[in-house]
């Protein structure tokens, strides 16, 4: 989105952040107290972020290429907030987020959502895309360059609940 | 997850009222990671007969992982068992929960979500709904002359991350910014429309660093030890367990910090001439407020509450807001205020009879008599406790 600011930028070497499930847990707990203080109601927005932030990185947790630098940023225009995730990528994390985003595409995300929730067996690996695109109404792209990729969600939490 | 992770939520069943709490943060990586908490689970679902109920009040985070794992127990349950209900308890402070909820309820017919919200607070709707604003920031302005006095000796001081819990329409919170210059100042209060209300006043005011937030103060959504004063004030007295707030506050507090609370007696309220009548009039707003389990004589058992709370170095003040403080016609607003809240609304809800209302009014008439009278006195007594959290 153009004319967004951006808050906060947090990187680390994705070894590092994938060698610890708790990295998801911390970094989204920290940006989302981080940015939320002075939205109207700080500990809700901080709540809401938080929740699909980690989402969004246990997502990267486990579809990402193995070396290079995973970033976190924060970007705000007025009500809206975008999460930018950028993460080394190979082809097999290519080939998962470009299914990700042929999916996103289609009309029946809810239903999709709704399947992939109480499905049974391994968990769908898109249902944390899923929740963030149909619970928390997020805007996302996902824009690969070269051996990186931008995994964004745009999102409009207050008044969302 | 680590054995510190592991620390990061509870899980307890209350057989008595076949209730499931969990509470904390569940992010697990897999499922056998919270394996303890799913037998459980699955333990107490075999237990209870009719309905389960699952409290997830205070579960601020939940991955799809832990999610999914709690739907699959209840689910099978619910296969298992065709007398099996489940109602999840849910809070509208948590802004994700009911949404994720209702999706487990929209797929399973015997699975119910209720978003617990005001059923603590026996009164509430009578200051929110009442239009009661102007009274309580006529309230604030008459307590204030005496508690900014009061507040640097029960240890505020400038500089100090400071929470108001039950901020109520904030303006003790505006009072406070300007007075003692905090370096944190968050504001709190279960009514979304006292603290709209709260918002714009500091919005027109140009008062941008104060943190306004929604949440209920029996189960704060704030971390441990943040903070450094936390005032509660006019507020334990109209719940019903004031003991279950002054726990939280004391959660709150930072060790060595100290939690500020102010109550009423209000069967002490008094004046002349004509004190017979004002003080038969205040015994009955004891009674009719303890009616709707609310207790305003809580002001001198301030200190058993602090004691009981865990808190050390109890200090209790109190002072009377009089006719004389300032304007006596402000002083006799305020009874009529009162009036025509406990009079009116509350009375007609307890469905008094015209003979005891005539007279129950006539014991405010006479107060707002001796406010305005040339020789006459008027009182509202105010209890103000303050105490450590020990280090």
């Amino acid at each position: 989105m153009s004319g967004a600011n951006q808050l906060l930028e947090l990187s680390m070497g994705i070894e590092h952040f994938s060698s610890e499930w708790i990295h998801c847990d911390r970094i989204s707990s920290y940006v989302a107290r981080m940015v939320s203080h002075n939205r109207a109601d700080s500990l809700l927005y901080a709540n809401l972020l938080s929740s699909a932030l980690n989402e969004l990185l246990e997502t990267v947790f486990a579809h990402h290429g193995p070396n290079g630098q995973l970033s976190c940023r924060v970007k705000r225009a007025g009500a809206s907030d975008i999460i930018e995730l950028s993460l080394p990528c190979d082809d097999k994390a290519l080939k998962f987020y470009t299914q990700a985003a042929d999916m996103l595409d289609r009309g029946d995300i809810a239903d999709r959502y709704q399947e992939a929730l109480f499905s049974s067996g391994e968990q769908d690996p898109h249902l944390g895309l899923l929740e963030v695109a149909v619970d928390y109404r997020a805007k996302i792209r996902i824009a690969p360059a070269g051996e990186h990729l931008t995994l964004s969600a745009e999102m409009t939490l207050e008044g969302a609940q | 997850m680590s054995a510190a992770d592991k620390a990061l939520y509870e899980a307890v069943f209350n057989e008595n009222n076949q209730e499931f709490v969990i509470a904390g943060k569940l992010r697990p990586r897999r499922e056998d990671e919270i394996l303890g908490l799913l037998e459980g689970m699955m333990a107490a679902l075999d237990n209870v007969r009719g309905t389960f109920y699952l409290n997830v009040k205070r579960l601020a985070h939940l991955n799809n992982i832990a999610f999914r794992a709690i739907a699959e127990v209840i689910a099978e349950a619910c296969e298992r068992r065709r007398d099996l209900r489940v109602e999840v308890i849910t809070s509208s402070v948590v802004g994700w929960s009911t949404r994720k909820f209702q999706q487990f309820a929209r797929h399973s017919p015997r699975v119910t979500v209720n978003e617990y919200d005001k059923d603590f607070y026996p009164g509430q709707s009578f200051w929110e709904e009442g239009g009661f604003v102007p009274t309580l920031r006529l309230q604030t302005r008459l307590t204030w002359r005496h508690e900014r006095k009061l507040l640097p000796q029960h240890g505020l001081r400038p500089g100090m991350h400071v929470a108001d819990i039950c901020c109520g329409i904030g303006d003790f919170a505006v009072l406070l910014k300007k007075e003692f210059k905090p370096g944190r100042l968050l504001a709190l209060d279960h009514s979304r429309s006292s603290l709209d209300y709260a918002r714009k006043v500091a919005a027109d005011f140009e008062i941008s660093d104060i943190e306004y937030v929604y949440g209920d103060a029996s189960e704060l959504m704030i971390e441990d030890n943040q903070f450094d004063f936390v005032t509660c004030r006019h507020s334990l007295q109209i719940f019903d367990k004031p003991e279950l707030i002054l726990k939280e506050l004391f959660r709150i507090c930072k060790p060595g910090g100290r939690v500020y609370i102010t109550n009423e007696k209000n069967s002490h309220c008094l004046g002349e001439p004509r004190s017979d009548s004002i003080q038969w009039t205040y015994t009955e707003v004891a009674k009719l407020f303890a009616h709707f389990k609310m207790d305003v004589e809580l002001g001198p058992k301030s200190r058993r509450y602090m004691l009981d709370a865990g808190f050390e170095d109890i200090r209790v003040d109190s002072f009377m807001v009089t006719n004389l403080d300032g304007d006596p016609q402000e002083f006799a607003d305020l009874i009529k205020a009162w009036e025509t809240v406990f009079a009116g609304e509350m009375a007609r809800d307890r469905g008094d009879p015209p003979e005891f209302l005539a007279k129950f009014r006539q014991g405010f008439q006479d107060h707002i008599y001796a406010a305005l009278h040339p020789k006459g006195y008027a009182g509202w007594p105010i209890w103000a406790a303050s105490a450590r959290k020990p280090a």
